[in-house]
């Protein structure tokens, strides 16, 4: 047998297996349509609207008037209701039925006048997106309350020249997101992150099977015959990352800063460096069962260890060691360089070849472990 | 019944991969996970520094914005599209723009004006990073007052000033908010990839036919509830404790009253979804990847009001969505069980409904050996 036929006779030998076997089929066809789309839809939204806060006015005033229309007119938050004490704005806060409360003190009306009247956010902290919404937005809305304080009441009772804009002012502007998109950011990171656990659990699958049922024996492939057998699975997952692309650049509209082709590459990347961990979890341990627990551990907490929304560089030596050590870090690196911004020739370089030393590194000892066992009638069946 | 709840342990004793996914990886998951986490709040974050303006009160606010916490310096840069290539190359994710002009505004008494950029990729660490800046803004705006003051006489501050107050969760860590809510998913899996491992053993030893009498399945739900109570007391008791995580002494009753109903909704959901594999590793292949789904579905990371509808309503029908609700309310926020009745209904709705489903799909009605 050559190389060549080695290789095809293996590919069409996989793709009749996953067209016959409708589970193995449903790995990489509906479930990864289900997951990715069910984490599409629901931060389909983009940026959080509408968070139910309360309004603690102990202080019956215009400013606390002035507030709730403020709260009302914000579009992040809706006013859920007045309520007279803390207590019972933090008993609504337990059970979910607010996620913060603004308490306007007594006598708030006449401190405005000294200025720098307390007024306190209370904000249920357990639950962090909401949180950063809402404490991003009341800034803005002590804002605008402050402006039209100093423009109606307080100028037309103090010396003239003393109200004034603040002394330094900032203007800010987040790049390449400008709305501060969580959907940009998350969704472009879940699916990915989606993707490969998916691709990994395809092909350790496929792989483990062989062995498990002594398949193995009348296949008897050779270095081709195992390219063979994955290429299916590259490509249906290139194909997935390629749809996950185009839902959010295309269908979305989120802007692509760098080159969708640079971003597919480290995709595919990722995929080989994936599938060279499967090699040598399935040639090491010779079980299917173990390689898919063992899978669940490696590629199942990447979103975690990835650094992605928290740093890396903060956590413990292990999880930096370990964080490192997953393909899907160097991916979410290279994607925040290439699509969300467009960074340079040596900082897309650094990633892709990072994947890359992976992919050797597990692939040359997995290939020889899983040949080995393919030679081994006696490790075959193992459960 | 007796027989079915020891055959059970019997079953996780015999079967290396079924003890990993029941008994392990609680406990492997829970030195594990948290360990990304370990710092809690992002701290020097890296910031550039772009200064066009060289001026006395640009130098101060440069000195101000390397002594926050949030925030380090990593490079002063000629030009903003130095800055701009520093963070597309993922070198930093803030910058300090201060135009030219600015210390000569301050002097004449009108707002001198600086630009701060955020990396719209990371927005946890940028919006960190600027909130550092923010604060060695508002110093430099003091002392820029004062100056002003001698000329202009004092200004009038503003009237209203926020003051915010976490809630629950004081410290804000990062860890602290995500990981009480993990555990629940990890609870959830460990024993629905356990139990269905289980099944599908059994059904390829034993047939595929394998049926169960109803004494037998109660044995095997209690026994397989008995697991996961001890995997909450696992974490509620001790890794929450071990990770200095907020807790907020519910009563104990309602801990134990709530972890039972989150408890008993994921047995029933996996003995019912345990009744479809005939192979011992399907399940495997076919669970590990819902994981990353239900913990998004359940709120914690993307706040059920952003999420649409229809998704809210179809989240109820996994345990995972109410668990983790009532679970993070009883522990982290202090709740008693009657403010997450709503969760807790819907969590004896679930037991009631894969309970059928489990039992039309096991029980046969006639006496058979016992399973596993």
């Amino acid at each position: 047998m050559t190389e060549r036929t080695g290789f095809r006779a293996s590919f069409a030998r996989e793709c009749r297996f996953i067209a016959r076997s409708p589970w193995d089929l449903a790995v990489v066809t509906w479930i990864p349509l289900l997951l990715c789309g069910m984490i599409a839809w629901q931060l389909s939204g983009g940026v959080i609207r509408e968070l139910p806060v309360l309004l603690v006015a102990q202080d019956e005033s215009a400013i606390s008037r002035d507030l709730a229309i403020r709260i009302e007119a914000a579009p992040g938050l809706r006013l859920a209701g007045t309520v007279p004490d803390l207590a019972s704005a933090q008993q609504l806060i337990r059970s979910h039925r607010a996620h913060a409360a603004l308490l306007v003190p007594r006598e708030t009306a006449e401190r405005t006048l000294q200025g720098q009247a307390p007024v306190t956010l209370y904000f249920n902290a357990s639950y962090p997106a909401a949180a950063a919404a809402i404490q991003r937005e009341f800034g803005a809305v002590i804002d605008a309350a402050n402006a039209r304080q100093a423009t109606d009441r307080i100028a037309p009772v103090l010396p003239q020249g003393s109200v004034r804009p603040a002394p330094v002012r900032a203007v800010i502007a987040i790049a390449w997101n400008a709305p501060a998109s969580q959907e940009f950011q998350l969704v472009s990171l879940l699916h990915p992150a989606l993707l490969h656990l998916i691709f990994m659990l395809a092909v350790v699958s496929a792989f483990g099977r062989e062995l498990r049922d002594g398949s193995i024996g009348p296949w008897a492939p050779n270095l081709a015959g195992l390219a063979g057998k994955a290429a299916p699975y590259l490509a249906v997952f290139t194909g997935w990352a390629m749809l996950a692309i185009f839902w959010l650049a295309g269908v979305r509209g989120w802007h692509f800063a760098g080159s969708p082709l640079v971003l597919l590459t480290g995709y595919a990347m990722m995929y080989l460096a994936y599938l060279g961990v499967t090699l040598l979890m399935v040639g090491g341990t010779r079980t299917l069962s173990q390689s898919l627990s063992m899978t669940g551990l490696y590629a199942g907490a990447s979103f975690a260890f990835a650094g992605a929304i928290f740093p890396l560089e903060q956590a413990s030596a292990f999880a930096r060691i370990w964080g490192n050590a997953l393909p899907y870090t160097h991916f979410a690196r290279l994607l925040a360089r290439t699509w969300v911004a467009p960074g340079s020739g040596t900082a897309l370089a650094g990633p892709i070849l990072a994947m890359l030393a992976i992919a050797l590194v597990t692939a040359i000892p997995g290939t020889l472990l899983y040949l080995r066992a393919a030679r081994d009638p006696g490790s075959w069946g193992r459960r | 019944m007796w027989a079915a709840f020891q055959a059970l342990f019997a079953a996780i004793r015999a079967d290396r991969a079924a003890a990993l996914l029941l008994l392990m990886s609680p406990v492997i998951y829970a030195g594990f996970y948290p360990s990304a986490y370990t710092d809690e709040v992002v701290s020097r974050a890296p910031v550039v520094v772009v200064d066009h303006d060289r001026t006395a009160a640009s130098r101060n606010l440069i000195i101000k914005v390397s002594g926050a916490q949030q925030a380090e310096i990593v490079a002063y840069l000629p030009a903003a599209a130095e800055a701009e290539n520093w963070m597309a190359d993922g070198r930093a994710v803030a910058a300090l723009i201060i135009p030219r002009g600015f210390g000569e505004e301050i002097a004449r008494g009108t707002a001198g004006t600086v630009l701060l950029t955020g990396h719209g990729g990371y927005l946890l660490r940028a919006s960190s990073a600027l909130g550092g800046i923010g604060v060695a803004l508002g110093q430099t705006g003091r002392d820029a007052a004062r100056e002003q003051a001698r000329a202009a006489g004092p200004p009038a501050p503003p009237a209203l000033m926020l003051i915010p107050r976490p809630l629950f969760n004081t410290r804000e860590g990062y860890g602290a908010a995500v990981f009480p809510g993990v555990a629940f998913v990890i609870i959830h899996q460990s024993l629905l990839l356990g139990l269905a491992l289980l099944a599908g053993t059994a059904r390829e030893q034993m047939g595929r036919g394998l049926r169960l009498t109803g004494a037998q399945l109660a044995g095997i739900a209690l026994a397989a509830g008995v697991i996961g109570m001890l995997e909450v007391g696992w974490f509620v008791g001790m890794v929450f404790w071990w990770h200095d995580y907020p807790r907020a002494a519910a009563p104990l009753l309602d801990v134990v009253m709530g972890a039972i109903l989150f408890v008993a909704a994921t047995v029933a959901a996996a003995l019912a979804l345990a009744s479809l594999f005939k192979t011992r590793e399907r399940p495997l292949q076919l669970l590990l990847a819902v994981s990353l789904p239900l913990f998004f579905l359940a709120g914690l990371s993307w706040p059920a009001e952003a999420t649409p509808t229809l998704l809210v309503i179809a989240a109820r029908l996994f345990p995972t969505s109410s668990g983790l609700e009532m679970m993070v309310g009883l522990n982290q926020m202090g709740g008693s069980l009657k403010d997450y009745w709503p969760a807790a209904l819907n969590l004896g709705l679930l037991t009631l409904l894969f309970g059928t489903v489990a039992t039309w799909r096991w029980v046969s009605g006639k006496d058979v050996p016992p399973a596993s």
